[in-house]
């Protein structure tokens, strides 16, 4: 049957092929953001060249077409993903696998295969990204396959049937869901490592150049949230750190990688801030903490040597962990010599211009201090502006931008500052991260978007140590009160505008982002912890597994008894009313002196067996079964019903009938 | 199809002797209990289930909450297909089945009246015999349905049904619910009318079995069941007092016109042949409204016409050689 072309098929039967096609499409769809496009458009122009195959009947390709088509498929996979392994692999390959499915389903054990591909690919898109406004997309996905099972079930179903009883079905599903969720023990640790996606979110990088914050800057996508046990500290002091930059080519900062030292013993100043982070993934290993953090907050995480928090895994999951910082310290031990070198290196021969001017001040300087307040006067006074469109900058970045175009955002000034520094001898580093965040009065956090993204310096001063310097701040201090956005020009800025000019507008993004934190605090990393804690609310005072196994039990036992009942209920026969317990009762006492009556005699014929039976009872019998047949198929005579009904009830009530008369002859 | 089709038939006869067992012989009306119905995850039912394990896996493994949710949201529907697909059995009332006689190489049915007695339409209820292909049909709330269930009648004789079976997918093929209906139904097929001798003409020859008794005027045919409107002065009382039937002495008035076909006037060497060619003038007989008998060795049918006299007729020539012909007499303890 497979080979043989089919003739036209009519609408109904075209029916469930359509239905499993739209599920497969509906999972490529979640999943075309995150393998390259050409999968996602290879299987979706395969499933609209199957559909009119089916409606003009052509043939379908033979087994060995088929088997070269799925070799070719692995084979480009391969070259593609070097691997077949991992969740952007794996699910390159599952499309296009099933898409070749699509080229033989024509058993209804084919289309099958297509609904649970599309399940899979569900599973896939949940497993890669689990935001609340993907939320929605999930649901319809699986709203959407659970409808095709009821069509490729039986092709009768219209498209409204099928969604009503999936959506009832998924619906009455939901308690029995959520209990599960929250009561199925969950294992810690995982049994099986798979490489996670390999391409990087937006958020900053390990290395700065000279255009790459401002990509960040129209990203308005939270990068973390936070929220502090006490006070906040004061908004000028939000300086969220991220990855500290040492070496510099000229162009481009980067982390000096395989390099370990031991952190400085610090002496920690000022009022001390605990806080909890909430971080987005950003499959980076830094975890940003106000700066400076004093501690690591998880066992996994290094505090570097210069004071950044560094994961030992890329993020793929949203993380939460508890921090102390303190915005003042002061160092208690001398910079080391390969600190010192390491932190005064330059590039040989490049920006002279730069390095002149600097060795000039510092000359004019007392100490590094001042040499410091005078690089400051020099951003402030020289006429340099804040932009976020600068112009290209030639082979020496800093020397072109220092004296020509005097125009740029945080990198350029975090990076012509350090190589000032640096060009006097004077340690200094570039500290990338975070500037600021918007308060969120529903939630009670501050959520830092990517557009708060920032660069600035440290400089390390005798008698104080690693010293934060923002020149940006020097130049654009309305950046740090403001904020990015009214910084923006103006295509960049528009949408950013029209939200802050709408109060309600506002309050409606504060809250959508309180229930995103809200999501991923409670939903997306509930875990074993998070279940025992939801056992203690209980008031368990121990919490384990087996209580959780108890809870899971109770909950599914609870809810099969719900879902019988609830599902058994329209099954059952609508209960007699008065006339017909009146009509059995009567049947009942007949039943007793005499043959009883057949399932398919009706009160008359029954009448006339009992009275050739039992002549005697001939009229008070009769009279009551005739008077059931009027009250039950007579016209309807509805103000004295009730009251007829009842008297026909005690009339059968009062009727005795003795045994001994008659009987056969 | 069936169920338990991929077991082997030995274990599949010791499954249905143990259902026969539990649920003992059905007398219509039957309604559709609980612990009549039986259900299990169909192919794709399983399928569904390992992708529920393998999703399972993938959600503990990486600790992801919404693939854990998704798993289990589908677990559950999985449940509420299950309850779902037993309810669409649950409470149909099989009202009446039998299959009206049909003639050989032809195709019979069995007519199946389901009931709906509650408020829940129920959808795709299948009914099927064994071995045979199952036929399909909704029943609106409250309603009451005839199925028609092609039964094959290859050749002569009584098609007996011992079970019938009710089974359901819906509403998402997941699981099927099933349950079997021991009710027997018999389907008398009819020799297939055929042969080309002219009927006999019009005779009072005689017949093989002729007992003495009678008027003189009234030729005795021989005794057959009471039937309403019967003269009582025909029934045979002293038999009724043995404690036999009662029976009525049937005699053929005298001087009327009457076909007796008899089968041993033929001279066809085969069987088939004769009990066909005597199934087409009974056919033609009727149709031309005459009165006619049949006479097979053992049996003899006294003259008579109308619809039931033809069924008695044919079906004799259907049973003829059989068991059941045997016990159609009376006396091999055929079952009541």
């Amino acid at each position: 049957m497979a080979a043989a072309p089919a003739p036209p098929a009519d609408r109904e039967a075209l029916r469930p092929l359509a239905w499993a096609c739209a599920a497969f499409a509906g999972g490529v769809l979640l999943n075309c953001d995150r393998v390259p496009a050409w999968t996602p458009a290879t299987a979706l122009l395969l499933i609209a060249w199957r559909l009119t195959t089916e409606r003009s009947g052509a043939r379908l390709p033979g087994t060995v077409a088929r088997a070269l088509l799925a070799l070719a498929v692995v084979a480009v996979v391969l070259w593609r993903f070097h691997t077949l392994n991992g969740l952007a692999a794996g699910t390159a390959l599952l499309m296009l696998m099933s898409t070749l499915k699509l080229l033989e389903t024509r058993a209804r054990r084919d289309q099958l295969v297509m609904v649970g591909a599309g399940l899979f690919l569900l599973l896939a898109a949940c497993l890669d990204r689990q935001s609340l406004a993907r939320l929605p997309l999930y649901a319809l996905q699986a709203w959407l396959c659970c409808s095709a099972l009821a069509v490729v079930a039986s092709a009768g179903f219209g498209a409204r049937a099928a969604l009503q009883l999936a959506g009832r079905a998924l619906l009455l599903a939901l308690p029995l869901a959520v209990a599960l969720f929250l009561f199925f023990p969950r294992l810690p640790g995982a049994f099986w490592a798979i490489p996670r996606g390999g391409e990087a979110l937006t958020g900053l990088s390990d290395s700065m150049s000279p255009g790459s914050i401002v990509k960040l800057v129209a990203d308005y996508d939270p990068a973390f949230r936070v929220q502090f046990a006490a006070r906040a500290p004061p908004a000028e002091e939000l300086y969220w750190r991220g990855p500290v930059l040492h070496d510099f080519d000229g162009h481009t900062w980067r982390r000096t990688s395989g390099v370990f030292h031991l952190r400085q013993r610090l002496q920690y100043l000022g009022t001390p801030y605990r806080y909890r982070v909430a971080l987005e993934p950003t499959r980076q290993r830094w975890w940003f903490a106000l700066d400076t953090p004093a501690q690591s907050p998880d066992t996994n995480v290094l505090l570097t040597y210069d004071n950044q928090l560094l994961g030992a895994e890329p993020l793929t999951e949203p993380i939460s962990f508890d921090v102390l910082s303190y915005t003042h310290t002061r160092a208690l031990e001398p910079l080391g010599a390969f600190g010192r070198q390491q932190d005064t290196a330059l590039p040989p021969g490049a920006n002279p211009r730069s390095v002149g001017l600097a060795q000039t001040l510092r000359q004019r300087a007392g100490s590094d201090a001042d040499f410091v307040q005078a690089i400051l006067d020099y951003l402030r006074t020289g006429g340099f502006v804040y932009t976020l469109t600068p112009e290209a900058l030639g082979a020496d970045a800093v020397d072109d931008f220092v004296f020509d175009t005097r125009a740029g955002f945080c990198g350029h000034y975090a990076s012509a500052f350090v190589t000032l520094m640096r060009a006097a001898h004077v340690p200094a580093r570039v500290v990338t991260g975070y500037l600021g965040g918007e308060w969120n009065p529903i939630g009670g956090y501050f959520v830092v978007r990517q557009s708060d993204a920032h660069a600035w310096a440290e400089v390390w001063l005798e008698g104080r140590g690693w010293t934060r310097i923002d020149p940006t701040a020097v130049v654009a201090p309305e950046r740090l009160r403001r904020g990015v956005f009214d910084l923006l020009p103006d295509a960049l800025a528009t949408r950013a505008r029209l939200l802050r000019g709408s109060a309600w507008l506002t309050g409606l993004l504060q809250r959508w982002d309180a229930a995103n934190a809200w999501w991923s605090d409670h939903v997306v990393k509930f875990d074993y912890s998070a279940q025992l804690d939801l056992l203690g609310r209980f008031g368990i005072r121990s919490p384990d597994v087996r209580y959780l196994g108890w809870a899971f039990t109770l909950a599914l036992l609870g809810w099969l008894a719900f879902i019988a009942w609830h599902i058994g209920r329209s099954a059952r026969p609508a209960p007699p009313d008065a006339l017909a317990r009146a009509y059995a009762r009567l049947c009942h006492k007949l039943a007793r002196i005499g043959p009883p009556r057949a399932p398919h005699q009706g009160p008359l014929s029954f009448a006339a067996t009992v009275t050739t039976h039992r002549p005697d009872l001939k009229d008070s019998v009769h009279a009551l079964l005739a008077r059931y047949a009027q009250l039950r198929y007579g016209p309807a005579a509805p103000a004295s019903r009730a009251q007829d009904i009842e008297e026909f009830r005690r009339a059968v009530a009062r009727l005795s009938l003795s045994r001994a008369v008659g009987g056969r002859q | 199809m069936p169920t338990l089709a991929p077991l082997p038939a030995l274990v599949r006869a010791r499954v249905h002797d143990w259902m026969r067992r539990r649920q003992g012989p059905d007398v219509l009306p039957v309604r559709l209990e609980r612990r009549r119905l039986y259900i299990l995850p169909t192919g794709a039912g399983v399928a569904f289930g390992m992708l529920l394990f393998l999703m399972l896996l993938a959600g503990l493994n990486y600790g992801n909450s919404l693939a854990l949710f998704l798993t289990f949201l589908l677990a559950a529907f999985a449940l509420v297909a299950m309850q779902q697909c037993h309810r669409n059995l649950l409470g149909i009332a099989v009202i009446a089945a039998h299959a009206p006689a049909v003639f050989a190489r032809t195709t019979g049915a069995v007519h199946l009246t389901l009931a709906n007695p509650a408020s829940l339409a129920r959808a795709q209820v299948e009914a099927a015999m064994p071995e045979l292909a199952a036929v399909a049909a909704d029943l609106p709330a409250h309603e009451r349905q005839q199925l028609e269930l092609p039964l094959p009648a290859p050749a002569r004789g009584l098609v007996r049904i011992e079970r019938l079976r009710l089974a359901t997918v819906h509403p998402f093929g997941l699981f099927r619910a099933w349950t079997w209906v021991h009710t027997p139904i018999e389907m008398m097929v009819y020799p297939r009318p055929h042969g080309s001798l002219p009927m006999p003409a019009h005779s009072g020859h005689k017949t093989g079995a002729r007992p003495r008794g009678g008027s003189d005027a009234d030729e005795w045919l021989g005794l057959r069941p009471f039937r309403d409107g019967d003269s009582p002065r025909q029934v045979d009382w002293k038999a009724y007092a043995r404690e036999a039937p009662l029976l009525v002495k049937e005699y053929r008035p005298a001087g009327s016109e009457l076909r007796l076909f008899d089968f041993t006037q033929l001279t066809d060497p085969d069987t088939e042949a004769r009990l066909s060619q005597l199934a087409r003038w009974v056919v033609e007989a009727e149709a031309h409204g005459e009165r006619y008998g049949v006479a097979l060795p053992g049996v003899l049918l006294p003259p008579d016409r109308g619809p039931e006299h033809r069924h008695r007729c044919l079906a004799a020539l259907a049973v003829f050689g059989s068991d059941d012909g045997a016990g159609h007499g009376g006396g091999t303890g055929a079952p009541g």
